[in-house]
């Protein structure tokens, strides 16, 4: 592999490149084991290979990728980037600034696990399903019953014309449930361990061993079923109380994504859209309530965004992006960093794979937990709504007018859980949303959750992430059914 | 027509097929991509991307047991492999009881669809100049505006064979741009946004995209409105969403199968006007045409509403078993099941109408004007209730004539609510593509659209 990465690197090294970075990412591998009532929706192992070019001249970038791993193929992508990189410079007159600071010498990252996943045997994995997806069907009325385990392989190579170099080796793994019961038009899913597919982390099978899906199979299926009768969410501006899976796509979505430097810059604005931050705000902006605290910690045991280096080769670190309230960071790039002021990057230049270029993305973006258990969360709540398990999710392009709907919402009546409610709906605006958070659950209602599917960037890259959330409370939200 | 570009060297596929051990059978799915994508923003060229990729997909049937391996090498040795793998894990899978088995290459030829090849070879200095006419114009029209948007040009071959003697391929090429023109330190801010697709670079106009972004854009500070159940104009980019969620909610064959369509029980039932016709053509060149679909079947034309009347959901090998329904042509990459949907319909067109954009606000009279959405999602699929956000240019229609511009609000409204409640049909259309699959679409004005909240912007 030294080899073509050296071939890749002499290819681009023409007139007026100031650096060049080459990523392999060989293989690739995905595996992914769905059942779903009964069949095989998704049975795949995928093993593909890419190896991306990325040039920059004093003015733009170019990159270029190709699956064919030979010199030849190889020799024209990098061409092709420095042409893509001259003809883009055409359009821009200021020189292209990142930051200065260092890049890796040599460095291995890899993922600690106990159990591989792709080194086993897949015959547990299938049987586990296939029971699971059985026990979701406690009643004719579950229609669709799906039963999901995926595991990702990365083994990437990266090296720059500077001599910079790294390798790693990052496995990610997760599994769960969902059953849909339908009556008439009325469709109703339940989730476990969380919606979209499940709960992810990086580490070996023995996560999803510990994630028993197949013990809590039959409650799933029951609460789906449940649902079909239960009332709808009253409308009402109330006290809401989220639940940890539910509050983690809530920081995703208000904060994760509002505080990527690229967004806050324009350079998304678009497509994934731009961010209601200015860029001057950056260190005096008050996002929330003096109870909500946000880190970026791409150190984190078992994160989807944990890794060594970033893909620019900044190693990973923590960074605090909400304290007390104020916002105090950004995630970042090495162009976004240098184009703000700053002297470094957040080292959250992440790509999908060999064959995208590193954008801004989340890593393991955290609220940090207060110190209220769940019983005191509900407490003095004398009539309001709990929510958990993200059904939909839609924000506007500056993530400020929200709306989520969660499977399940539970009445609360004096300081207790109630009876169950069907389509729940919250929506609000970022700040204020944030502002009435008072108060935070501390670590027994805390989890880290693996969300597989961000998605950013033309041409798309779907990113994997994590968040850290406790449950919590916040005050005066408007709540309906939907 | 221009001439087809050879499909690189690579392995035996129809060796391979030929010579599966006893009780398997398979099909293989080539497919080779090249594009080039130029992102601009901050009015200068940001991101550009080019791609060249080849990826291989290998389906195996034990019987009825199936699975499928992927990956990038076509080499002999690289499809021997993936069917080692593949085999392996058809060994332990479920059986799908439905699976009719690989089809014979039955039936007439489809004729070839329409294809660009210089849009296939485009340039990086070709994408680029697009992107750079795109930013010009728009400059030209909105001075000191901010300028953001992307092109994108280039081609994908399909191969599918399989082991009953199928061996078809098809070429597509494809092209896209859209635009943003925004003043973002406006308080509050204003912005415009144009797109549109071909399957020829040489019909995008990309400099008239530029301009009709920058006249979309607000030129006085958008005012607030309430949120409410409101006639409406929705420009081609914003019908272009509710369609394709119509196609995933209603026409799509996992929805059927188990029941949580929006339109189960509701097939050959007046959902929409008689003027709606909806259909999924994949090879039309009304679209950004494909020939075969990810089996291998010829793609045809498919009535999805017809003079207002719901038709059937599309289908692939397994879904047409498992309803009943003939092959439509709608199969996905079998690695890539499309989530909870299934074969969906990707190449939708409706029918033009007569009204110009004109006509269609008067026929609201009062109302808004919605150019396009964001971040469209499904709130409840039963009953086809989707939310989202407008975007980039809402208009007041007062006395029908577009007036005010307004702060952007949310909707959440069933798909099926619009649908019927359509009053008339723009007479121009676009094609509207970004990745696979497309919508062509005209401007439509509808009696009521159920907006719940209101942004700060």
């Amino acid at each position: 592999m030294e080899e073509l990465i050296r071939t890749a690197l002499d290819a681009a090294g023409e007139r007026g490149v100031v650096q060049s970075e080459v990523r392999v990412v060989a293989p690739d591998r995905y595996l992914q084991l769905a059942v779903r009532n009964g069949s095989a929706s998704a049975l795949t192992d995928s093993r593909t290979s890419a190896l991306g070019v990325r040039v920059r001249t004093r003015r733009a970038w170019g990159f270029a990728t190709t699956s064919d791993l030979r010199p030849g193929p190889v020799r024209e992508v990098a061409h092709l980037a420095v042409r893509l990189a001259r003809a883009a410079g055409r359009s821009r007159r200021e020189p292209l600034r990142v930051t200065d600071e260092g890049y890796p010498r040599g460095g291995r990252y890899e993922t600690s696990l106990r159990h591989d996943p792709f080194n086993s045997s897949l015959d547990p994995v299938i049987d586990l399903l296939r029971t699971a997806e059985k026990r979701l069907h406690v009643s004719r009325t579950v229609k669709s019953g799906i039963a999901s385990f995926s595991a990702w392989e990365e083994n990437k190579w990266f090296a720059s014309s500077a001599g910079a170099s790294y390798t790693s080796r990052i496995v990610h793994v997760g599994a769960g449930v969902s059953a849909t019961a339908v009556r008439g038009s009325h469709v109703q899913r339940r989730s476990y361990p969380a919606s979209h597919g499940g709960d992810f982390s990086q580490a070996g099978f023995e996560f999803v061993e510990g994630l028993d899906i197949a013990g809590r199979a039959a409650d799933v299926g029951g609460e789906a079923v449940a649902l079909l009768d239960a009332p709808a969410c009253p409308t009402a501006t109330t006290t809401l109380v989220l639940g940890s899976e539910q509050l983690a796509l809530q920081v995703h979505e208000s904060v994760g994504h509002a505080v990527e430097l690229d967004r806050i810059l324009g350079s998304e604005a678009a497509f994934a859209g731009t961010s209601w931050i200015a860029p001057e705000k950056v260190g005096s902006l008050r996002y929330g309530s003096e109870f909500m605290n946000v880190v970026a910690d791409a150190t984190e045991r078992g994160g989807l965004g944990t890794f060594g280096w970033d893909d620019e080769g900044v190693p990973s670190r923590r960074t605090a992006i909400v304290d007390q309230g104020l916002l105090v960071g950004t995630l970042s790039s090495r162009e976004s960093a240098a184009e703000l002021g700053l002297s470094r990057s957040g080292g959250t230049a992440r790509a999908s794979g060999g064959d995208r270029a590193p954008l801004v993305r989340m890593t393991n973006i955290d609220l940090e937990p207060g110190d209220s258990s769940f019983e005191e969360l509900l407490e003095g709540v004398i009539d309001g709504v709990y929510m958990e398990t993200n059904r939909s999710w839609s924000i506007d392009d500056r993530r400020l007018n929200f709306q989520f709907g969660t499977e399940v919402g539970r009445r609360i009546v004096n300081g207790e859980l109630g009876e169950l409610l069907r389509n729940p709906l919250y929506s609000g605006m970022a700040p204020e949303f944030w502002a009435s958070m008072d108060a935070v659950g501390d670590k027994t209602t805390r989890h880290l959750w693996g969300l597989p599917n961000c998605g950013k960037g033309q041409p798309i890259q779907v990113a994997r992430v994590s968040h850290g959330a406790p449950s919590a409370r916040f005050r005066r939200v408007a709540v309906r059914g939907g | 027509m221009a001439k087809r570009r050879a499909i690189p060297p690579e392995g035996d596929a129809v060796r391979l097929l030929e010579n599966l051990p006893p009780r398997l059978a398979g099909d293989l799915r080539l497919t080779t991509t090249a594009s080039t994508t130029i992102r601009f923003a901050n009015n200068r060229i940001r991101q550009p991307h080019l791609e060249r990729s080849r990826h291989v997909s290998l389906r195996v049937a034990n019987g009825k047991r199936l699975a499928t391996a992927t990956g990038s090498d076509a080499s002999q040795v690289g499809l021997e492999s993936l069917l080692e793998t593949a085999r392996n894990l058809a060994r332990i899978a479920p059986v799908e009881r439905k699976f009719p088995g690989f089809r014979a290459p039955e039936g007439r030829r489809g004729r070839p669809v329409a294809f660009s090849s210089s849009t296939a070879r485009s340039t990086p200095e070709a994408v680029s100049r697009m992107a750079e006419e795109v930013l010009a114009a728009a400059e030209s029209a909105a001075p000191g505006a901010r300028v953001a948007g992307v092109v994108v040009a280039g081609s994908e071959t399909i191969r599918v064979v399989n082991s009953s003697g199928l061996d078809r391929s098809s070429d597509r090429s494809f092209a896209y741009g859209s635009v943003l023109v925004e003043r973002p330190t406006e308080d509050p801010p204003v912005s415009g946004w144009s797109e549109g697709a071909h399957w020829d670079s040489g019909r995008l106009e990309s400099a008239a995209l530029g301009r009709e972004a920058a006249e979309r854009m607000a030129r006085s500070p958008p005012e607030r409105t309430e949120p409410a159940k409101l006639p409406v104009v929705l420009r081609g980019p914003a019908v272009a969403d509710l369609l394709r969620f119509l196609a995933s909610l209603g026409f799509a064959a996992n929805g059927e199968v188990e029941g949580w369509s929006c339109l189960a029980g509701r097939r050959g039932k007046t959902i929409a006007p008689e003027e709606v016709q909806l259909t999924d053509d994949a090879r039309s060149r009304e679209s950004v045409p494909q020939g075969i679909d990810y089996e291998g079947t010829w793609t045809k034309p498919v009535p999805l509403i017809t003079n207002g009347v719901a038709g059937n959901v599309v289908t692939d090998l397994i879904t047409s078993g498992r309803l009943g329904l003939p092959l439509t042509g709608h199969a996905l990459p079998p690695e890539a099941p499309w989530g909870d949907f299934g074969p969906v319909p990707s190449n939708l067109i409706l029918a033009p109408g007569t009204a110009s954009e004109e006509e269609l606000a008067r026929e609201v009279g009062r109302g808004l004007l919605v150019t396009r959405f964001h971040y469209v999602r499904v709130v409840d699929p039963g009953r086809g209730i989707i939310t989202g956000m407008t975007r980039d240019g809402t208009y007041l229609i007062e006395k029908g004539e577009v007036t005010t511009p307004v702060r952007n609000l949310r909707f959440t409204e069933s798909v099926l609510s619009a649908l019927a409640s359509i009053r008339a049909i723009g007479r121009a259309r676009r094609i509207y593509s970004e990745g696979g699959g497309a919508v062509t679409a005209p401007a439509l004005a509808l009696g009521g659209f159920r907006f719940t909240s209101a942004t700060l912007f």
